[in-house]
């Protein structure tokens, strides 16, 4: 897109950093996002083996997630890298495979619960009036309920699976980005463009999903990455408490929970489950932060 | 040997038992010199919030147990020597020379929680009620209906039961803390006696505050009819759920007693040492429970026999028992030889036959042909558990092994009381674990309570006219030998067979109790004993 390579080279001049190497091959934006975004580099890495974690979780995991084949306790060592659990299941195992349902749920609820608020946000913010007050009305008495509790009242209401652990998750995500892309919408639906577009007779429809949805974009990128975080640290949080994906799931959570029988014995019972919430929320943190330095026209390529 | 003769001889069984357990430092109890002290509040625990509060209708611990001391019985264990049954609100009884009639003479001057006085009516109304057909009652109904014809009051502080025949356990069922006299005025009154402001009972505390999902608490009732008793001026029972959440506050001190269900494990026991010192006496014991696993018999795939007979034979229970329980339980057996002593089918013979034996190889094989017999690409099924104790474990494993042979198992967990209201009506399919405790020491109390058709917890609605019959036929017996025959036979019978609840172990484990807490007694069955009438806390 040589527009926006424009633009990025506008605000580099401003900023006096790089710019992004618009017309160069894909190695050569590799570099520049490693070297003018090195933090958010190693949070795409650690994304990145996290999918792959997922992806290739039949084939990457020494044993079946669920087979409790082995002696009880065993630390870490050659056979067992991370030890097993309680039952006799290889913890490096349903670690593994915890990756994928982990990664599941929170692209899953994440993609229907900011697309869902997005456009709840866009619409209402577009046409305005007595509709988008009532709406903000009812993002308000949602959002005005802690996260947690929300989520654990929706599941004890839903039952314990891993679908309504999304549709838990995902009525949690929809006001915060119906309200963010509100804000949003209401300073473009006063843009020149859009007034233009108007006055050309374009339908509202088609005002709203070609000329205000494209420019939400960079907005709906950041709110996407930032909370496939929020909503695997709510995943396990929910796993931790017992209502979260059913207990001989393999999420991370709910080793947690059968972690803290064992403190003191098996202590590595909850290390790695930990290890991998805490590594991939870390990752995904860092390398939204980095999206969201990029998108931002006042730090776009300044801060890397 | 008559049945009669059998009492002694179970006694000397338990005494044994008991004296192990004292002598594992585990019996609390206050030395000749030490002279009772009066007050202090006693903090234990309950593993789940009991929900509905009816002694009769509902069959979980946590109902009898936040209820213990707010009842009296006819009878009940001597709280100095459990092994013996004593008079409770019968002073004494007599029984007719044919067997069939007891009169139960009651004590004078006893009085309701709300001032009311105590009559035989009382007695009268509560045996009527457990014994009407129309009423389930899981526990103290499934034990008497069998046996009792009627009960009449002859007078004021006369009672008249007559048995259907001359049966050997009902003065043990008679006992049981299930069976708890209820006022006559308040079950007209409130209809049944589910909710908190119905549990007015004559027993030496009264019923103080349920706060629901947090703490049940007793205050001492100061009419109780034996003089001086109870000790302590109160009783506080903390509704803690998760075992972690028990532990913890067994090593903060807040819990000052475990004899209650689930037993600890080895590991939690040390910890629990670790924490806690010299302040606490640790032992290990049996709780008179035994792990089961439910099929409904009238809902696919289990409704097919084969199927249940496949769960059978591919349990590894000698696994599960090493896993789950730590190795503190007697896997397979139908009935535990520590307490049902020669009753018990030898663990010889029952290690040696399918689904009990080692290696599992032949008895997997066998499962999963016919499981395959049935459903060729293997089976779904939604495993049912109530979430409490280590449940939760204990079904995974359970599941893990039967993934083996093809049944795929999804588990659903639900909330303690809400587990057992669906189980109760039978709206589940399999239950991957469910411990049944044992109300008396009788052998036949298993049978009755979960194998016959009108069993209490017969949830997986199975019907047997064999096993209905050899129960029937050992309640009636009276020669030990040939009661003996008959339970053997019944163990052979359901190992061999395709019942809807398959037996897993029996469970054993650890306890404690705060070195503060004196006079309190470890019972055989978890749902005796624990009025704590005559406990105190020293200084």
């Amino acid at each position: 897109m040589p527009e926006a390579a424009e633009r990025v080279g506008v605000a580099a001049r401003v900023t006096g950093a790089r710019p992004a190497p618009a017309d160069k091959g894909w190695w050569d934006r590799l570099r520049w996002f490693t070297t003018s975004q090195p933090l958010g580099a190693a949070g795409a890495l650690i994304v990145l083996l996290l999918i792959v974690t997922a992806v290739l979780a039949p084939a990457l995991a020494p044993h079946g997630p669920k087979d409790a084949a082995f002696a009880p306790y065993l630390a870490p060592g050659a056979e067992f890298p991370m030890g097993t659990d309680h039952l006799g299941r290889d913890i490096l195992s349903r670690v593994i495979w915890g990756a994928r349902l982990s990664l599941y749920v929170g692209l899953t609820s994440v993609l229907f619960g900011i697309t869902l608020g997005a456009l709840w946000g866009i619409v209402t913010a577009y046409y305005g009036g007595a509709a988008d007050s009532a709406s903000q009305r009812v993002a308000d008495s949602l959002m005005a309920l802690p996260p947690i509790i929300l989520a654990l009242a929706l599941m004890a209401a839903l039952g314990q699976s891993v679908t309504n652990v999304i549709i838990a998750l995902t009525i949690l995500l929809i006001p915060t980005a119906a309200r963010t892309l509100r804000s949003v919408t209401l300073s473009i639906k006063e843009m020149p463009y859009i007034e233009a577009a108007r006055a050309a007779g374009t339908s509202e429809w088609r005002v709203i999903f070609w000329h205000v949805v494209p420019n939400c974009l960079s907005t709906y990128i950041v709110l996407f990455t930032v909370n496939i975080a929020y909503a695997i640290v709510v995943e396990a949080a929910l796993a931790f408490l017992g209502l979260g994906a059913p207990p001989d799931e393999p999420s991370w959570g709910g080793m947690l929970t059968a972690g803290t029988q064992a403190l003191e014995t098996a202590p590595w019972m909850i290390f790695f489950p930990g290890l991998a919430i805490s590594l991939t929320v870390f990752g995904l943190n860092l390398l939204g932060d980095a999206i969201r330095d990029l998108t931002d026209p006042r730090l776009r390529g300044g801060l890397g | 040997m008559t049945a009669r003769e059998e009492i002694p001889l179970m006694r000397s069984v338990l005494s044994l038992m008991i004296a192990i357990l004292t002598s594992l430092g585990l019996a609390s109890g206050a030395s000749a010199q030490e002279k009772p002290r009066p007050g202090g509040v006693l903090n234990w625990y309950v593993y789940g919030d009991p929900g509905r509060l009816d002694i009769h209708l509902e069959s979980p611990l946590s109902v009898q147990q936040v209820l213990a001391g707010v009842y009296s019985g006819l009878l009940h264990r001597d709280p100095d020597d459990p092994t013996k049954i004593t008079g409770d609100l019968a002073e004494r009884w007599t029984v007719s020379p044919d067997g069939k009639v007891y009169t139960f003479h009651l004590r004078r001057g006893v009085k309701w929680h709300d001032g009311q006085p105590f009559t035989s009516a009382d007695v009268k109304a509560t045996l009527d009620r457990v014994l009407n057909p129309a009423t389930k009652s899981p526990r103290c109904g499934s034990m008497l209906k069998p046996i009792v014809a009627s009960a009449e009051a002859v007078d004021p502080l006369t009672v008249q039961v007559a048995l259907k025949f001359p049966a050997a356990p009902f003065l043990e069922y008679t006992a049981s803390a299930w069976c708890a006299i209820a006022a006559k005025h308040v079950l007209e009154k409130f209809g049944d006696l589910s909710k908190p402001e119905a549990q007015i009972g004559t027993g030496p505390f009264k019923f103080k505050r349920y706060e629901r999902g947090s703490v049940i608490e007793w205050e001492k009732n100061k009419d109780y009819f034996r003089p001086g008793l109870p000790y302590l001026d109160g009783v506080k029972q903390f509704v803690l759920v998760g075992f972690p959440t028990q532990l913890a506050a067994a090593k903060a001190g807040r819990v000052m007693l475990w004899d209650t269900w689930p037993p600890m494990k080895k590991t939690d026991a040390d910890e629990l040492q670790r924490a806690r010192g010299n302040e606490v006496e640790i032992g290990q014991n049996s709780i008179n429970t035994i792990f089961l696993a439910y099929m409904h018999t009238q809902k696919p795939p289990f409704d097919n026999p084969d199927l249940r007979r496949a769960v059978h034979l591919a349990l590894d229970r000698q696994e599960i028992v090493a896993k789950a329980l730590e190795g503190a339980g007697i896997p397979c057996a139908v009935l535990d030889p520590k307490l049902a002593g020669e009753f018990a089918l030898p663990l010889e013979e029952v290690n040696k036959l399918p689904g009990c034996r080692q290696p599992k190889d032949q008895d997997i094989a066998e499962a999963k042909r016919l499981v395959e017999k049935h459903y060729p690409n293997g089976v779904d099924v939604e495993a049912a558990v109530r979430s409490v104790g280590n449940y939760v474990d204990r079904a995974q494993l359970v599941l893990s092994q039967l993934r083996k042979i093809g049944i795929r198992g999804t588990i659903k967990t639900y909330e303690s009381a809400a587990g057992f209201a669906v189980f109760g009506k039978g709206d589940f399919v399999f239950l991957p674990t469910q411990d049944r405790a044992m109300v008396t020491v009788d052998p036949g109390d298993l049978f009755s309570l979960v194998y016959t058709t009108d069993a209490g917890s017969n949830w997986g609605k199975w019907t047997d006219k064999k096993v209905d019959e050899l129960t029937d036929r050992g309640l009636r017996e009276t020669n030990r030998e040939k009661r003996k025959q008959i339970y053997w036979e019944l163990q052979r019978y359901l190992l061999s067979g395709a019942p809807s609840a398959v037996p897993v172990a029996w469970v054993e484990g650890y306890h404690f109790v705060d070195k503060r807490v004196r006079g309190y007694k470890f019972a055989p069955t978890v749902y005796d004993n624990n009025t704590f009438m005559k406990v105190w806390l020293a200084q």
